[in-house]
């Protein structure tokens, strides 16, 4: 457990959103490509997935350190890697973690042929960025760093916890096109976020001038969290009150918000497809349970300054320690604020081109999977780009991708992944159907998966589906 | 084909997925993890007038001028267990003809003594201001009595002190914390 929580920590560092699914995307034989783009392809008649078992997707990553970089075997000293990593990291590097389980999944074709599909998954996202300064100043102090402006804006960080209610269609409205778009509703169980900060702290030696040897400045800080979810948490008693006091508000418990997904998905010709989906586009509007914190202002700290006041014996002096105290706080007041805000969900965007070729024909007798004129290939290659859109900028990746159908219940998909992580991410999915029950299982970083030490992130996704297929 | 290549592939795809581990690390290191910033704070400042040692209504000296300020800090629990060195640093600019003793006085909330140290001050002039500087290191079985303190006592003793007296006793000071969590 103790080695587990040290992996959380210093492979993620917390949870984010790091939900690139490059090898589900596209990937048509599985019933959760519909979930990255709602105008994908649908080859089934029906799914049902089997509840709580259908999608389950656990993602970590850490764009600028792996757990192997800190805590290798070797004669060299821990600490001195956590200070190479420090100065070596930037501060548009992040933590995320990302996890989803579905609890229903269902889907099927009406007889005006739209595919409908829904369900409810639950999902928590967490995302933070290096506080490169901060963690300079925390880990050698400010000795070193007499005018070095530490940076309160590097300070950037999310974290949702929600259950999402979704509903969507599916329709090829002609041979070539099929468009989707899907429905959702966000319940948050319990979210923060602190975005858009400012300010700067700085050492500054000072002059003969000066009142004392140094200048402690806090100039234009302005430093915010957001929480919602959280306040009526802070009275609770133990993990086990929290979390049930959390899931409580699982089912309509929370704040709400709303969002779409769209796609579609066109074929260009015989062998060239196109598709794009953009998700999530929507937001929570947070106004039960907020309590939001905002510390703002300047101030110039000199030390203590005594008087030396004439008293009599037993009098006594300045409460110098407390005007100090009170100084800092009308200076930089900390505020507990109750209004309500809204928060937008991180918006992502995929785009797919894939070239198709070697027509597909399960049994060699008939086009079995082809009955819809859907033109599939036995083996397609493609590229694959993918941008989600995080607090200080959008983060983007782009995959080659090969997939191929071996038979009609065996197919899988291979990507090779440029991200903000690693410039050598592999991934790997396999969709298996033993008879009308679909498995499929999907991994990445498939280089470092001997040793998962030395990976930057790891995502896992699979599931089980019931599948009808078309007769 | 087909079935046994898909046997293999399957198999191969198992195997890579079980076999995932993680190697050639050590998390036990991360009990020598060890945060060690060095932080520098400015302490106290003042500046006592030559005045301030003549009491002109009943026209006696003042030898001793004190205040006291409380540094609640120092005792915080979390310093107590972290702080394993600290070198204060004194500097006094002195314009009045007089050498100065000055005395801290490290106490606790209940005021009993936890520490205490002492400077003298060389006497100065108004044209050409004299600088003393002092520097106090404290560690081992010292930091353990310091960081038992909550307030600190500052006195100057003056030799002598008549009406008239002039210049300023000035004091800029600062700390250096070396702290290991």
């Amino acid at each position: 457990m103790r080695n587990f929580l040290i992996i959380i920590i210093a492979l993620q560092g917390s949870f984010v959103m790091a939900q690139n699914k490059q090898v589900l995307y596209g990937f048509d034989d599985v019933p959760q490509s519909l979930m990255l783009n709602p105008g994908g392809k649908v080859l089934q008649k029906k799914h049902y997935g089997i509840p709580f078992l259908s999608h389950i997707h656990v993602n970590g990553g850490s764009s600028g350190v792996s757990a192997y970089d800190i805590f290798k075997e070797g004669n060299d000293n821990i600490n001195d890697r956590i200070t190479q990593k420090i100065f070596e990291m930037r501060n548009t590097d992040f933590f995320t973690a990302t996890q989803q389980l579905e609890i229903i999944n269902f889907g099927w074709r009406a007889k005006n042929e739209i595919y409908f599909s829904g369900g409810i998954y639950q999902e928590f996202d967490f995302i933070a960025y290096f506080p490169k300064d901060l963690a300079i100043l925390a880990w050698e102090g400010n000795r070193d760093y007499l005018n070095y402006e530490f940076d309160f804006s590097e300070i950037s960080t999310t974290g949702d916890f929600m259950t999402v209610y979704h509903f969507g269609i599916n329709k090829r409205i002609s041979k070539k096109l099929t468009v989707g778009a899907r429905l959702k509703l966000y319940s948050s169980m319990f979210s923060y976020r602190s975005v858009n900060n400012s300010g700067l702290f700085v050492t500054r030696l000072g002059d003969e001038n000066s009142e004392n040897i140094y200048e402690h400045t806090v100039q234009n800080a302005d430093v915010s969290v957001q929480t919602s979810g959280y306040a009526s948490l802070r009275e609770l008693d133990g993990a086990g009150q929290v979390t049930s006091k959390i899931l409580g508000r699982a089912f309509f418990g929370g704040n709400f918000g709303v969002g779409v997904d769209l796609g579609f998905n066109y074929d260009l010709n015989e062998a060239w497809n196109l598709s794009a989906s953009a998700l999530d586009v929507g937001a929570i509007f947070h106004s039960k349970d907020v309590e939001n914190y905002r510390a703002s202002g300047n101030y110039t700290l000199d030390g203590i300054n005594l008087i030396f006041p004439p008293l009599a014996d037993g009098d006594p002096t300045f409460p110098y320690y407390d005007n100090l105290e009170d100084e800092i706080k009308a200076e930089i007041p900390v505020d507990t604020l109750y209004n309500n805000y809204t928060q937008f969900r991180p918006a992502k965007i995929n785009l797919g081109l894939s070239y198709g070729f070697g027509r597909f024909n399960a049994s060699g007798a008939c086009d079995c999977l082809n009955m819809d004129q859907n033109n599939l290939h036995k083996q397609n290659i493609g590229l694959q780009l993918y941008t989600i859109f995080r607090p200080k900028r959008p983060q983007m990746a782009a995959s080659l991708f090969y997939q191929r159908r071996f038979a009609s219940y065996l197919s899988a998909k291979a990507t090779y992944t440029v991200d903000s992580y690693s410039f050598s991410n592999f991934g790997i999915g396999l969709s298996a159907d033993i008879g009308k029950l679909n498995f499929y299982l999907i991994t990445d970083n498939l280089i470092n998966y001997t040793n998962l030490a030395k990976a930057k992130s790891v995502s896992l996704q699979l599931g089980f589906n019931y599948i009808i297929d078309e007769e | 084909m087909n079935s046994n290549f898909t046997a293999v592939f399957c198999m191969l795809f198992a195997c890579l997925f079980f076999s995932s581990c993680i190697r050639d690390t050590d998390f036990d290191q991360a009990e020598n993890i060890t945060l060690a910033p060095i932080v520098e704070l400015d302490l106290i400042y003042f500046n006592i007038e030559a005045s301030r040692f003549f009491d002109t209504i009943n026209a006696v000296p003042i030898l001793t001028v004190r205040d006291t300020t409380e540094i609640r800090f120092l005792d915080d629990g979390t310093l107590q267990e972290s702080l394993k060195r600290a070198e204060f640093y004194f500097k006094f600019t002195n314009t009045i003809p007089r050498e100065f003793q000055i005395d801290f006085q490290f106490l606790s909330e209940v005021n009993d003594t936890t520490y205490t140290t002492v400077t003298s001050v060389a006497e100065g002039t108004l044209t050409a201001p004299v600088i003393t500087e002092f520097i106090e290191n404290v560690e081992g079985e010292g930091i353990l009595q310091l960081t038992q303190a909550d307030k600190v006592v500052v006195s100057a003793t003056i030799p002598s002190a008549e009406e008239g007296l002039k210049g300023t006793l000035n004091l800029k000071s600062k700390t250096t914390y070396f702290l290991e969590h």
